[in-house]
């Protein structure tokens, strides 16, 4: 036996040995599939989770929509002319004629003002919805369009649709 | 291997194993049960659905709605949920008749038809849900939900008691007007059938009402779920409609009607310095949560719908072309013979009285059609046509209300004109007209010459942004001069008159008219249209107001049914729209 096969056989392990560490390595493996298929589990039933909240407040809002204006609608009546003259009546009152009343200057009053129905307008509560790309784009996405965008700017061409 | 480490690998593996096992299990638990066919929606999880915006308010000047939108439900039948051997249809039937009214037997013919027809449908194709009733009033709907539930939870256990898990209750919103017949005959309404706008604003402005429908793309994947963009709303309007004012406009044409047997009334009322119509009162008007209810007669705005020949009201727009012409003055004497020959034809005064030489101012006091003729033919026919139609006779106003009537004018253009025409134009014979024509060429008068574009709409909100209207004018026909000329002579015509319109402390500019009815036999004073346009207070016009009564029997003549009319509006109106009698606002405003 020369010396190499000598420093070989001193080194060599036990097959037993090489196979636990086989199987060792292969678990390995499989624990790291295993991780990151539990994240993506995780995520996909985040992501689900909130899917489903987004449905239920898009219900919620054309619910609440209806409700303001069936509410609305429901105020207009209470105060409806023939509502406001019977209320009128029972409290006594009567409609005044030309010669009954007391003009008076007040100083500053602007007197009754117009209709003004606008809110806020709609334009900027949209923008503010929208969401940011971070929240749209799936890695690959981002890394082809920055690579477009790096192929634009190097005059190269398009490499290839992002999203 | 010793034996130690062989029973490791054997546990790890066993394990390994076991779990693998329950993974296969569990997916082969999944793919068999009932629920997977749930899943298969998931390979196409995208579908598409078209999102009607809810329809845009109206309101008045002030801010009150005048049209807005309630919460109403369709009641429906799942059909997949009904087993008839249970005996489901016939108590489903039952309980809709018994809280929401549908007839039992129209709603087991057609669940029976519709459940038949899906037997011999392929898969997929056939009807999910059956719609045997909508618009049920929340009330309705509300104690049917709550019976259902409350029977469900009963019959829960009994497998053999029928079941009214098909009854699908679902709200969706309808049309309201609160004020019901307020304004019917402006706002219009929507239709149940066809869910669009007719006759008034609804359907003038429909489609900015109705908004644009949007197709959006939805997933039933959860995970799919997408910012959905917010679909607008239609566009909001608000009206120049004075709510009190419209309210007491139709409590006094009511009342005018009613007293004067009438078969119809108008009262007109608009802004001379803007062309806003603060108010226009109709009768027959409608409740307008009930339209079926009522025949078409009840639709039409009788204001811009319908020209009528209004008679001597005319004569202010004639003697004011004349002054413009610098033909005649106030005090221009005309002799009056009682008739005059026009082209062959013979005008009469309306008493068939001569009264000798006169002013212009008495022209207009004694209403006399000689005169007014006279000075049609002093102006000569295409000068005279030229003022009718730069005041807007015979044209369209535009204004924003559905179904305008441009009445009629037959001018030198028209084959049949004859000099004839000219001279009965001139007194407003021969020649039609809406109340809002002759507002709008009245509106020249009132407001210092310069004519204005009566219209409806003051602002739109679109997209949660208020969109003021700009004034529009509607041209100069006269001069400023011309205007105080004629206001002035009208308001000398109208005192000396003591006329029924004079509203005390307030100086008023007015003209009555009474306009005889075309019959086949010809003109007649039988039947009648009688008005009355003023404005007031002349040296600040605020407003002029047009009445217009139908056939009034008690009395055929203007001056003595629509200018009292008038004046109980004026007596009103100031009161609504917070003007002093005049010494007061003078003295007011010189402080």
């Amino acid at each position: 036996m020369n010396r190499g096969q000598q420093l070989i056989q001193a080194y060599r392990q036990a097959p037993w040995r090489q196979q636990v560490q086989w199987i060792g390595l292969f678990l390995i493996g499989v624990i790291f599939l295993a991780v990151i298929a539990g994240l993506y589990l995780s995520i996909t039933a985040r992501a689900a989770e909130h899917g489903r909240r987004i449905q239920a407040i898009r219900l919620a809002k054309e619910t609440t929509e209806k409700e303001i204006q069936d509410l609305e609608s429901r105020l207009a009546e209470l105060t409806s002319i023939e509502r406001m003259d019977e209320i009128t009546d029972e409290m006594g009152f009567h409609v005044v004629n030309e010669n009954q009343v007391l003009y008076l200057i007040v100083p500053g009053y602007p007197g009754r003002q117009l209709a003004w129905e606008a809110t806020q307008p709609e334009g900027e509560l949209e923008s503010q919805a929208d969401l940011p790309p971070e929240f749209t784009q799936s890695l690959l996405e981002w890394l082809g369009e920055r690579i477009s965008q790096w192929a634009g700017e190097a005059g190269i061409g398009e490499l290839g649709g992002s999203r | 291997v010793n034996k130690e480490v062989r029973w490791r690998f054997t546990f790890v593996g066993a394990s390994f194993a076991f779990v693998g096992l329950m993974i296969i299990f569990q997916m082969i638990r999944l793919q068999v049960s009932e629920s997977a066919r749930d899943l298969e929606k998931f390979d196409d999880p995208w579908y598409e659905e078209v999102i009607y915006p809810v329809r845009g308010q109206i309101f008045d000047r002030w801010g009150t709605l005048l049209a807005g939108s309630k919460v109403v439900y369709e009641v429906g039948l799942e059909l997949n949920y009904i087993d008839l051997e249970r005996g489901d249809l016939p108590k489903i039937a039952e309980v809709i008749h018994d809280y929401v009214g549908t007839k039992k037997k129209e709603i087991v013919t057609n669940a029976r038809v519709a459940i038949a027809e899906n037997e011999e449908a392929e898969e997929g194709e056939g009807l999910v849900l059956l719609v045997v009733d909508d618009y049920v009033p929340a009330d309705a709907a509300q104690r049917l939900e709550e019976y259902i539930t409350q029977y469900n939870d009963q019959t829960w256990n009994d497998a053999n008691a029928p079941k009214l898990w098909a009854i699908q209750i679902s709200p969706h919103l309808a049309r309201s007007y609160p004020e019901k017949d307020l304004a019917s005959n402006i706002l219009g309404f929507v239709s149940l059938m066809d869910g669009r706008g007719h006759f008034g604003v609804e359907e003038y402005y429909d489609g900015v009402l109705a908004g644009e429908p949007q197709v959006v793309k939805l997933s039933s994947n959860p995970n799919m779920v997408e910012e959905m963009r917010a679909i607008p709303p239609g566009t909001s309007l608000i009206l120049t409609i004075d709510r009190e004012i419209q309210a007491t406009a139709e409590a006094i044409i009511d009342e005018a009607v009613d007293q004067m047997g009438a078969d119809t009334g108008t009262i007109g009322i608009m802004d001379p310095r803007t062309g806003e119509i603060l108010a226009i009162a109709t009768t027959p008007r409608l409740d307008l949560n009930e339209y079926w209810e009522y025949n078409e007669g009840y639709f039409p705005n009788r204001g811009v719908g319908y020209a009528y020949e209004t008679g001597s009201v005319f004569k202010v727009l004639t003697m004011t072309m004349a002054l413009n012409e610098d033909l005649v003055e106030a005090n221009t004497t005309y002799t009056d013979y009682g008739v005059l020959d026009v082209g062959g034809a013979l005008i009469w005064n309306w008493d068939r009285n001569a009264r000798g030489v006169v002013t212009m101012t008495d022209c207009l006091q004694y209403s006399l059609n000689t005169c007014l003729a006279q000075l049609g033919l002093d102006l000569t026919p295409v000068v005279f046509y030229r003022y009718m139609h730069e005041f807007g006779i015979g044209d369209p106003t535009y204004i924003d209300l559905a179904g305008e009537d441009p009445g009629s004018l037959r001018d030198t253009n028209h084959p049949l004109w004859s000099w004839s025409d000219l001279g009965r134009n001139t007194f407003g014979q021969g020649v039609s007209s809406t109340v809002v024509q002759m507002l709008k060429a009245v509106s020249a008068l009132a407001n210092n010459g310069q004519m204005v574009s009566p219209h409806l709409v003051k602002a739109m909100v679109v997209n949660g942004k208020q969109h003021d209207i700009q004034i529009q004018s509607a041209g100069n026909p006269i001069a400023k001069k011309t205007a105080r000329q004629i206001t002035d002579m009208l308001v000398v015509s109208l005192e000396k008159e003591s006329s029924d319109a004079l509203v005390p402390g307030y100086t008023i500019a007015g003209k009555t008219g009474t306009g005889e009815i075309a019959t086949e036999e010809g003109y007649t004073l039988e039947e009648t249209n009688a008005s009355f346009v003023g404005w007031g207070p002349v040296d600040d016009p605020r407003f002029i107001v047009y009445v217009w009564l139908e056939k009034p029997k008690t009395d055929i003549w203007g001056s003595k049914t629509a200018a009292k009319v008038f004046s109980r509006m004026v007596e009103r109106l100031v009161v609504l729209m917070n003007l002093p009698p005049d010494e007061l606002r003078l003295t007011l405003q010189g402080n």
